[in-house]
């Protein structure tokens, strides 16, 4: 068979690249730049006269191969079928980034803010360029179809999301990690033992067959879809059992996506907080991502967080589905004996290796110096060679005076006191409650602002670690567009009968916790 | 009534496709051909939904499973009904297609000279079920032949 569908599809996706990058190069886009920009600096001009270039040539060059020439049987054949696919999902991501998110967050700004939460809808309903990816996604293979000849590259849509997961590695300190990683075992390991015990409890009193509760505790419990397709197979559940679990998890996760940021952001949460909350909270591994870069979408550290959560979900999965295969075990005659060996080979995520390959190379000193942990800029003066305009100035000192008193926590006050006392950061612990100061809003904008630049003053990031951010936001982007192509109506629309009310309580009794155990428990940095 | 020669049977196994096999039969000559068409819909391609934390083994293992839990309800529904048109001496053929319900019987329903379209009716609300209808209005507009739709069994 041959895969290689020909078609001049990806062909002209390479010349809309082109085209992009040709109006944008030789400034025939100014009008409609400074449009989006609404009056600040356009963020993607950069990216619209490089990525679209790249990206649009390869197109041009593979689609004219794949119009014209016939393909063969064969390996090529079957990785050249993936490239028009990929390039389709790519082109959704540039256009959002670049011209759908702006263009709603000016409409967004037209309309004004949002009652006394002093936010505008776009921000409050984390209506950016992920979300709004996603939403395409959602649109294309529900309304129009996915094409043909795009089918099999969709599917490399996981491969972008694993990639970027794995070099997400790069961006952990040892310290970050460790506590991160303590934090989500805590609350992923409470609140997956108790949601899974919660649904086989509920599915007992509800008296449902023990293979649909065995599949729907693991959706609701671990990571959703991904965890149904899992244990399924184990539990020997119904197609109609399947069904009904999938479309309450897809329906829940989509909600979710939407629902979480908004909530975060009107109990204004630190990007930790929310990042905790999102990575236990929302039942669908796919959607945690997509809300934590909904919530934070310029930056990547409420990914962080979600990601190291969504991490610790898929290693404790083997262990889930295995405990499932043996409780199903006991309770149905009929069950396959369970083979432990093989349930924790298989089911090993090994994307995980190199997750910590790449965090292992990161703490050698292979992708920025050591000195960009250390903080060189922490401890130097003017004298030693901090540059005098980065130094805090005379009125910005009255302004954080006057507002100094907002802050309630000894700590963070007395962050405050020595950043004004010497006029910049002096330690790596001040710049982080400092940033937590930053994240919890409490300062009016402007200081806000003060803080940020405070901050970047004395935390400098490596070249290649810039760029792995870069790399790591479009891969999330691509992955997400890409996985929006994968949830269709029709499984959504499946959810119902006792898996729906099941999740329903389950789901939502997760969520409320999740948010009251993070908002006490977890503080708002690292 | 019962002087049909060639019948296409559109039914999937739930109560209201159930009483539409019954009729089938029952309207069918001694000797007739009863065609059953079996559509798997579309919303089974979507049931891995947006699952990207597992590895291919792992979610080939679920289709595979999927598969085969899908072809045994199949089989089981084919065997019940090829029994009961065995009893009445009628010639049994069955067609298993993946698609959107009223294309696929369209489709079918162009292959051979059929005398009448046999379904049932949707199922009444309240009913749990899976949700996947036939659209009964482009179905209507579309079909060149007699079509019966049979009432929901009253419960």
């Amino acid at each position: 068979m041959v895969y290689t569908k020909k078609s001049p599809a990806l062909f002209i996706i390479g010349l809309i690249m082109l085209a992009i990058w040709f109006l944008a190069s030789n400034g025939m886009m100014e009008g409609y730049i400074e449009h989006l920009a609404a009056g600040k600096k356009y963020k993607y001009l950069g990216e619209l006269t490089t990525l679209a270039l790249y990206f649009g040539g390869i197109s041009a060059l593979v689609g004219a191969w794949q119009w014209f020439v016939t393909p063969k049987k064969g390996d090529w054949d079957y990785y050249s079928s993936t490239i028009a696919g990929a390039m389709f999902i790519l082109l959704i991501a540039m256009l959002v980034r670049w011209f759908v998110a702006p263009e709603v967050a000016w409409v967004s700004i037209q309309m004004g803010k949002v009652g006394d939460t002093g936010k505008y809808i776009h921000k409050l309903l984390g209506l950016n360029y992920i979300v709004l990816g996603i939403v395409a996604g959602i649109i294309v293979v529900n309304w129009f179809k996915v094409p043909d000849w795009a089918e099999n590259g969709v599917r490399l849509s996981r491969l972008g999301l694993k990639t970027g997961v794995i070099l997400l590695g790069t961006l952990y300190s040892a310290a970050e990690l460790a506590n991160l990683g303590g934090l989500s075992i805590i609350m992923i390991g409470f609140f997956v033992l108790g949601s899974v015990g919660m649904v086989l409890w509920m599915g007992s009193l509800m008296k449902i067959p023990n293979s649909m509760a065995g599949v729907l505790s693991a959706g609701m419990g671990v990571c959703g879809v991904s965890a149904t397709v899992a244990a399924a197979p184990v539990v020997q559940a119904k197609s109609v059992e399947i069904a009904y679990t999938i479309g309450t998890i897809l329906l829940w996760g989509v909600g979710s996506m939407f629902v979480f940021p908004v909530v975060g952001q009107l109990l204004d949460m630190s990007y930790v907080q929310f990042g905790a909350w999102a990575g236990t909270g929302i039942l669908n591994s796919a959607q945690v991502a997509g809300a934590a870069l909904a919530y934070q979408p310029d930056g990547i550290e409420t990914l962080k967080v979600a990601e190291i959560f969504n991490i610790t979900r898929v290693l404790v999965l083997p262990i889930i589905v295995l405990w499932l295969a043996m409780w199903y075990v006991k309770r149905e005659e009929h069950a396959d004996k369970v083979n432990v060996g093989h349930i924790m080979i298989q089911k090993f995520p090994v994307f995980v290796l190199g997750f910590i390959l790449l965090f292992a190379l990161s703490t050698t000193g292979v992708f920025a110096p050591a000195k960009h942990y250390k903080g060189k800029y922490f401890g130097n003066t003017v004298d030693t060679g901090f540059k005098e305009k980065n130094l805090l100035k005379e009125e910005q000192i009255v302004s954080l005076q006057a507002e100094i008193d907002k802050i309630q926590r000894a700590d963070r006050k007395d962050a405050v006191l020595r950043l004004i006392e010497n006029r910049k950061i002096m330690s790596d612990t001040d710049d982080a409650v400092i940033r937590g100061v930053i994240n919890a809003k409490i300062l009016s904008k402007d200081l806000n602002h003060v803080l940020k630049k405070a901050h970047k003053a004395v935390r400098h990031q490596a070249k290649m670690i810039k760029a792995f951010r870069k790399w790591i936001t479009w891969l999330f982007a691509f992955g997400l567009v890409g996985l929006g192509m994968q949830i269709t109506f029709s499984s959504m629309k499946q959810a119902g009968g006792a898996p729906a009310m099941i999740g329903g309580v389950v789901g939502l009794t997760k969520a409320i916790l999740s948010l009251i155990v993070v908002i006490w428990l977890v503080s708002e940095t690292v | 009534m019962n002087s049909l020669n060639h019948v296409l049977l559109a039914s999937h196994g739930t109560t209201g496709a159930q009483a539409a096999e019954q009729m089938a039969i029952r309207m069918c000559t001694s000797g007739a051909k009863l065609h059953h068409l079996i559509v798997v819909p579309n919303l089974w391609k979507g049931m891995t939904g947006d699952d990207w934390l597992n590895n291919g083994s792992t979610r080939n293992t679920y289709r595979r499973y999927l598969e085969s839990e899908l072809g045994r309800e199949v089989d089981e529904h084919c065997e019940r009904i090829s029994k009961n048109a065995e009893e009445k001496n009628l010639q049994y053929s069955s067609e298993i297609v993946l698609g959107e319900p009223e294309k696929c019987l369209i489709n079918s329903s162009k292959k051979a000279t059929f005398d009448l379209v046999i379904m049932g009716s949707p199922r009444p609300k309240g009913i749990k079920g899976l949700r996947s209808r036939m659209k009964t209005e482009s179905l209507t507009h579309a079909l060149e032949i007699p079509l019966l739709i049979v009432p929901y069994p009253p419960s």
